[in-house]
């Protein structure tokens, strides 16, 4: 649905986008994920035929942002991330004019806009000011915006900045909702969100491509991270020759036992990538026969944080060498 | 230029809920009440000398002469075409704007019709007098004037606007935008004192009368419409509202 090939954008002298390539197949959720400033909006208000590439071409649904930019616009939901609302609008008057702006047919006007509503949980407020709301309400009204013409590729920047905890897991269970229909290309700068609600993540790093891959793939390197209060050799010992552990790696232990002799924390990485969880279980119950207090036991989460520091220093590394040559 | 009315719809609704637009009709009422009662003691004066051909014609004391409204005027219209799209794009709403399928030229025009439509409404206080006059002044209003006015203020307003509407384009900063169309429009009314600079010679006097809104306008008050000034305000709202419409889709490539 998105094709993206040696895409480039360049304000003057500074390269925001620099030869970025990949591409996003119908029905799929994609993390576009960066540090700030890496070029994901940049790359997004291209996508979205609201900035011209310097270099480089994008097909959205078949159409070049370039040579049919309203085509593009017509089968793509956008928000940005400044979320873009006309204060002095009431919520239902503004999707009335957005819709009429993003040709949705007049008798099925009605319909689009109450779906987007209910889509979004603006029951409550759809008669409201959008000036007077609160930013989560106005987060969900751009995206409730984005629904309205039901286009086949959501493009959202950032859509859950400035939320509250409960808000973010509601925009984020609507959002894996909403890839049953549609494709989505998100932003983010959260990791965890990534993990939750994309299939694949692109992480983008001074402007270029660190990094394209499953998530399924990203996760494959999950292990087992296990705190435990016994001697040092005897623990590794019985993790090491647990059925289905694969490596061992000592972890410095962190929190309220830190520097204490007694406490030793180790990461067991699963042979079969898909036995982690059981390998989880096995553990404790290891730990647990041998006597040893069990202080934690955590699927380690580092996989995608550790890949993405490591994508991102990499990044400014190449850069650096390429500015020296 | 089938999103043009929902456009000028939001416009127009956007202007008439700010308490600004009130204050703004509330002093052309006023204006328009003082020159009317200048215009109601010219009339009932014995001594006064009315011609109603040129300058000395009653409904040219009424509009076109009076220094209150071209202050006005001049004030009001850049202080409504600033907001257009100078406000899209500070706020950010410029890209909900250009990334739903609606052309630059669209996006244009819809600030162009709203702009206008303002406009018009500003004038309608000094219409509401006429009727006055008439009922119980009995003085007998010729409707050939008045229309030629009313075209000449029309067409003189859709150029204005438009002008508003290049400048308001062009930055995203409202005071510059405002300042450049107050400057602009200011310059139309005073290039009548190029011909004190000048001196009197003939070819100038003639082409700078022939630019300056002032004279324009007396031309119309006095029933004479002419159609090359018409021709010049239409041509140059649409050269304001092109140059308005490639400023907006140069902004893609920056």
């Amino acid at each position: 649905m998105i094709e993206v090939e040696h895409l480039s954008k360049r304000y003057g002298a500074v390269r925001a986008v620099e030869g970025v390539s990949f591409s996003v197949g119908r029905g799929e959720i994609v993390g576009l994920l960066g540090p700030n400033g890496a070029g994901k909006s940049t790359t997004m208000k291209i996508l979205t035929t609201y900035l011209m590439p310097t270099s480089g071409r994008a097909r959205l649904a078949g159409h070049d942002v370039l040579d049919e930019p309203l085509a593009v616009r017509r089968k793509v939901g956008y928000l940005p991330e400044s979320v873009p609302l006309y204060p002095e609008m009431r919520v239902r008057e503004f999707l009335r004019f957005r819709s009429r702006l993003k040709d949705v047919p007049g008798s099925r006007r009605r319909a689009a806009i109450d779906d987007a509503i209910q889509m979004t949980g603006l029951e409550d407020v759809a008669h409201r000011v959008v000036g007077n709301l609160s930013k989560g309400y106005k987060q969900r009204v751009g995206l409730a915006d984005a629904l309205l013409s039901d286009p086949d590729i959501l493009i959202l920047d950032e859509p859950t900045a400035g939320l509250d905890p409960i808000q973010i897991g509601e925009v984020r269970e609507l959002i894996r909702e909403l890839g049953k229909r549609h494709t989505i290309l998100l932003s983010t700068h959260i990791l965890p969100e990534v993990e939750i609600v994309c299939g694949r993540v692109v992480i983008i790093a001074r402007g270029r491509i660190a990094l394209d891959e499953s998530l399924e793939k990203l996760k494959a390197g999950q292990a087992v991270e296990v705190e435990v209060r016994g001697p040092s050799d005897a623990v590794r010992g019985v993790l090491e020759t647990s059925p289905g552990a694969g490596g061992i790696r000592k972890l410095a232990v962190e929190g309220a036992a830190a520097g204490d002799p007694g406490v030793c924390a180790f990461e067991v990485r699963a042979r079969d990538e898909q036995a982690v969880e059981e390998l989880r279980e096995l553990i404790a119950r290891r730990v647990v026969q041998n006597g040893w207090a069990l202080r934690r036991l955590d699927l380690s989460r580092s996989s995608l944080e550790e890949r993405f520091v490591r994508a991102v220093r990499d990044a400014v590394v190449v850069d650096h060498e390429g500015e020296a040559a | 230029m089938r999103h043009v009315p929902a456009l000028v719809q939001r416009e127009v609704s956007a202007y008439f809920l700010r308490p600004m637009a009130y204050f703004v009709l509330l002093g052309f009422q006023v204006i328009a009440m003082l020159d009317f009662f200048q215009l109601v003691e010219l009339l009932s004066d014995p001594r006064a000398v009315l011609s109603f051909s040129g300058a000395m014609n009653p409904m040219n004391y009424y509009v076109a002469g009076s220094w209150m409204f071209w202050v006005a005027l001049l004030i009001a219209v850049p202080a409504l075409t600033m907001r257009l799209i100078a406000e899209e794009r500070r706020t950010g709403t410029i890209e909900g704007l250009m990334t739903v399928p609606v052309s630059e030229t669209e996006v244009v025009l819809g600030k162009w019709i709203g702009g206008v439509v303002m406009y018009l409404a500003l004038l309608l206080p000094f219409a509401i007098y006429l009727p006055f006059l008439r009922q119980f002044g009995g003085y007998r209003l010729e409707p050939e004037p008045l229309i030629s006015l009313g075209i000449g203020l029309t067409t003189m307003g859709m150029m204005f606007v438009a002008i508003g509407v290049a400048f308001s384009a062009a930055t995203r900063n409202q005071v510059e935008a405002a300042v450049g169309t107050f400057v602009t429009l200011l310059s139309l009314l005073l290039i009548t004192v190029v011909n004190q600079v000048v001196g009197p010679r003939a070819g100038w006097a003639e082409a700078v009368s022939f630019l300056s809104v002032y004279v324009q306008l007396s031309e119309f008050a006095s029933g004479r419409l002419d159609l090359r000034v018409v021709a010049l305000h239409l041509s140059v709202t649409v050269f304001a509202l092109f140059l308005a419409v490639k400023v907006l889709e140069g902004r893609r490539e920056s």
